[in-house]
């Protein structure tokens, strides 16, 4: 082989390449588009499973709400501490500490404490039973088990267990989904760090409740004597209010409907993750 | 007066067996007034009524006790004179929850107050008389409840030319239609009357399976020298869903209503014989709509037949009525099996929509086990409104909701010929139902959003 | 004429880029799962495969060839040389859209990075050099070869988005169906064998 082999090769692809890059440049002065190179760098941040927890429709319309909108950056529930103390510290927008919230059922009434007052033999899907008179349970409020949150949960943190829906909240991102696929709106959003849980969402008046549900709020207000901070009343049904914690741990003991109940304990014990 | 066929046959059908010959013998039977009443307060399609009376007022019979909430609502009016006992929230026979005002009656006080009679109607002006309408609480008797004065007065820019009278009564078991056919000829032929001069129409199609002879007989003899009125009697084949508005437009007049049109997108508009007869009532009587016929049926009723029974009846007390029942019941129904409801007990009241009330017995009901989609087609044969329904349910299991509109599940009637004919035994009509209001509910909150903006 | 249609065919049914030829796999399998991006992709795919075919026939015809204007058989450098030259056209492209045509862009313009060098593209490329086609032939082959790779994308993500409703068991679910689909509809792809060659 000679060398006029190897030159006329590099020429030719060199040329090739020459032509190629120099019009590519070109273009790329021409045709330059303004873009923000913050949105890029703010979707690397955030997890990338594209929820939908913050409102958006992806991960990526969100980083572009939050440069191009101001959006507010502490609505990736999935991301916790760490995804937000980076959004911070690129946007250098200050922000609380953050406090990571998991979904929670307010209903203890299995298939063991609630009664039904009919059969029902429709398709196994909580929409579809509530419309028709209200659910199948005897109790309005309570959990109807047919596992519609469980299919929507993207991490598969729900379980159905005896016809009650139980977040494991070591599973839960936080994302909010749940709480949209509830006909009943009885899943709401606490804080992780708290363990005391009002179980029971029932606004009817204790004697009904109690009929329908073993471990229902029959309003008897004890808890709020107990401990007037952590909780409130609504109508017939006791709130546990987390912006303060439970100071008077014997609120467990001493609830008659047996509906407010210390997760962490239940834990240690080895019991199911509802109780 | 003429008699004419169906102009063609139903696209997609089923037949299923009947079992009208309970009931469609026997004479309607006046119910004796029941202890209690039960109004609720939703028996119409919009918005429920408010209650104007207070725990612990008395009442007459004739009164109303609950004004309309809206242009799309309609009053409710006390069907015995007594006391209101409660008003509290309990389940309607369509499943949804609503406020219910709870009557005791009171056997001693025959008194009824009725609004003045109109027997020179056709001297009145048309708003007067869709007032009275309205004021009467007159809502669409045949299921779904639409009140009767919004559809008796289109947008000016959807003129109607023709009225049809639904006397089809497709659902199996039912009879309550074909009854008032036979015994109120008269009275219907006044509400047509009344209908076409609001409407301004002459022409009238009263739409009559020919499973009901008699009914079509005498509904010929009453519409007999209806004066500038071109009236006809079209005997449809027997056949499920031709009750339906959108079909039996189709095989009365040939016109098609439109993907998401109403009747008046066509200049048609549709209403039940029962309405017709409240309609007449309403303005010649001046009688508000307080009690309608209802079927009461099923093989276990002891004696099942048609009853005239105040509005706010419990389905208990109606079936006590009929002798109560001589086997347990599996099942009850509030309409017909094909499009009715499953109630939860028997403590559910009886409300304007309620035409037909069938109890079934173990034998007859049926606990499916669903199963995979086979792909047979049979389902879009028999969907009259050219569906794919095999398609809508798989995507409403999936939940995807997009796809499933996307199908045009919006135009599904929910008659439920899909699921009857499906060899899976697959839930699809179930499905259609599930997914349609989250479907209208979301479409509404994007609708509510762009306008916020 | 008859000649220009039965190449169509050939390159659409007969010997279909993905499921006969299996080029273009990656994006096959990657982009399957929503007709919206499919369709997307078999825009580009289309734009890309019959613009590549003349480029590179150009390229080879009068750089490469013997007869080419350097006057050397420089056709070894044919790889090396069509993948310069397409990567860089379609960046050109793709910087272009981005300007005039940013809503083509939204919608194309993810895409046409995915495939620059995929071989989709290096195959029609070298398949125009192969069969000898002349620029004409070698155009529409290379834009029938893209309607049959947008035919097979098309029925693919039409099955693909039934199953994914349809709850396979657990071990089949994702790509693992999605490669058994493929399979099946290769077979079925197979009927045409042997009708134009």
């Amino acid at each position: 082989m000679d060398i006029s082999t190897i030159i006329i090769t590099a020429g030719v692809i060199g040329g090739i390449a020459a032509i190629c890059s120099s019009a590519l440049a070109l273009a790329a002065h021409y045709f330059a588009v303004e873009e923000n190179p913050q949105i890029g760098e703010l979707e690397k941040m955030l997890p990338g499973i594209n929820c939908g927890a913050c409102g958006y429709a992806g991960c990526s319309d969100y980083a572009k709400a939050i440069v191009t909108e101001g959006e507010a950056i502490d609505r990736c529930a999935p991301g916790g501490g760490d995804v937000l103390e980076a959004l911070s510290e690129a946007t250098g927008a200050a922000v609380d500490a953050f406090e990571k919230t998991v979904a929670r059922v307010h209903c203890a009434g299995d298939a063991d404490n609630a009664q039904h007052r009919h059969r029902y033999n429709g398709i196994m899907d909580c929409h579809a039973a509530h419309q028709l008179a209200g659910g199948d349970m005897t109790c309005g409020y309570g959990c109807l088990g047919y596992g519609s949150c469980a299919r929507v949960c993207p991490v598969d943190a729900i379980e159905i267990k005896n016809n009650l829906a139980i977040v494991h909240p070591d599973l839960c991102i936080g994302c909010k989904a749940c709480i949209a696929s509830c006909p009943r709106g009885i899943i709401s959003m606490v804080p992780a760090s708290q363990k005391i849980h009002v179980l029971c969402s029932s606004k009817d008046k204790g004697p009904i409740a109690k009929k329908a549900c073993q471990v229902a709020c029959i309003g008897c207000r004890i808890c709020v004597k107990l401990d007037e901070e952590a909780f409130t009343m609504d109508g017939f049904l006791a709130i546990r209010n987390y912006d303060n914690d439970v100071t008077n741990p014997a609120v467990v003991e001493k609830c008659p409907g047996k509906c407010i109940v210390a997760v962490g304990a239940a834990l240690e014990k080895g019991e199911p993750t509802c109780a | 007066m003429r008699v004419t066929r169906a102009l063609r046959k139903l696209r997609g059908s089923i037949h299923p067996q009947y079992f009208k010959g309970l009931t469609s013998d026997r004479n309607i039977v006046e119910m004796p007034l029941p202890e209690k009443l039960y109004l609720s307060m939703a028996q119409h399609l919009g918005a429920p009524a408010k209650p104007i009376v207070a725990k612990g007022d008395t009442v007459t019979r004739g009164q109303c006790i609950a004004e309309s909430a809206g242009f799309i609502s309609v009053p409710v009016h006390a069907p015995v004179s007594g006391k209101v006992i409660d008003i509290d929230t309990a389940p309607t026979p369509s499943g949804t929850m609503a406020p219910r005002v709870i009557l005791e009656t009171d056997p001693e006080n025959t008194e009824t107050v009725t609004m003045p009679p109109m027997p020179d109607w056709n001297e009145r002006p048309q708003e007067e008389l869709l007032k009275r309408i309205a004021e009467a609480g007159v809502a669409g008797m045949g299921g779904a409840g639409f009140p009767t004065h919004v559809k008796l007065s289109p947008p000016s820019d959807k003129p109607i030319n023709t009225i049809i009278i639904n006397g089809a009564e497709c659902e199996p078991y039912l009879t309550a239609d074909h009854r008032l056919m036979v015994e109120q000829g008269k009275g219907i032929a006044d509400g047509i009357r009344i209908m076409c001069y609001i409407l301004n129409v002459k022409t009238v199609f009263v739409a009559i399976e020919d499973n009901k002879p008699e009914a079509i007989k005498t509904m010929q003899d009453a519409l007999e020298n209806l004066e500038g009125i071109d009236a006809t009697v079209c005997i449809l084949p027997t056949e499920y869903p031709q009750g339906a508005e959108k079909q039996q437009i189709a095989i009365t007049t040939g016109r098609e209503v439109p993907s998401g049109g109403l009747p008046m997108d066509v200049g048609c508009v549709v209403e039940n014989v029962g309405t017709v007869l409240a309609i007449a009532d309403a303005i010649k009587k001046g009688i508000p709509l307080t009690q309608r016929v209802t079927t009461v049926t099923g093989h276990i009723v002891k004696n099942p037949q048609n009853v005239l029974a105040p509005i706010g009846t419990t389905y208990a007390d109606l079936v006590s009525f009929c002798g109560g029942l001589t086997a347990p019941a599996a099942k009850v129904i509030s309409g017909g099996p094909m499009m009715g409801m499953a109630q939860p007990s028997l403590a559910i009241a009886t409300t304007k929509t309620t035409s037909g009330l069938v109890v079934l017995e173990e034998s007859r009901v049926h606990i499916y086990q669903a199963m995979p989609c086979i792909g047979c087609g049979r389902c879009l044969e028999a969907c009259p409104m050219n569906l794919v329904p095999a398609a809508i349910s798989y995507a409403v299991e999936g939940g995807d909701y997009d796809r499933a509109e996307s199908l045009n599940i919006l135009d599904c009637i929910e008659c439920g010929c899909c699921a009857f004919v499906c060899p899976s035994s697959r839930p699809l009509v179930q499905h259609f139902k599930l997914a349609k209001p989250k479907i209208i509910l979301k479409r509404r909150q994007a609708a509510d959003a762009k306008g916020a903006k | 004429m008859t000649g220009y249609i039965l190449l169509i065919i050939s390159a659409v049914l007969v010997n279909n880029f993905v499921l006969t030829r299996f080029l273009g796999i990656c994006p096959f399998l990657g982009v399957s799962r929503k007709m919206g991006t499919a369709l997307g992709m078999c825009g580009a795919v289309l734009f890309v495969l019959t613009s590549a075919s003349a480029v590179t026939w150009l390229v080879y015809h009068y750089f490469l060839h013997p007869n080419g204007l350097i006057g050397a058989d420089l056709t070894y450098l044919q790889t090396i040389a069509f993948i310069l030259v397409i990567a860089s056209f379609v960046q050109l492209v793709e910087l272009a859209l981005k300007k005039t045509m940013p809503r083509l862009h939204a919608s194309l313009g993810i895409f046409l990075p995915l495939i620059t060098t995929n071989c989709a593209v290096m195959g029609v490329a070298v398949l125009n050099v192969q069969l000898e086609y002349t620029f004409s032939k070698a155009v529409v082959f290379g834009f029938a070869a893209a309607l049959g790779f947008s035919l097979a994308l098309i029925i693919f993500t039409g099955l693909r988005e039934k199953i994914d409703l349809a709850h396979p068991p657990r071990a089949f679910q994702g790509v693992a169906i999605a490669l058994i689909t493929a399979g099946l509809l290769s077979l079925a792809f197979m009927g045409f064998a042997n009708m134009v060659n």
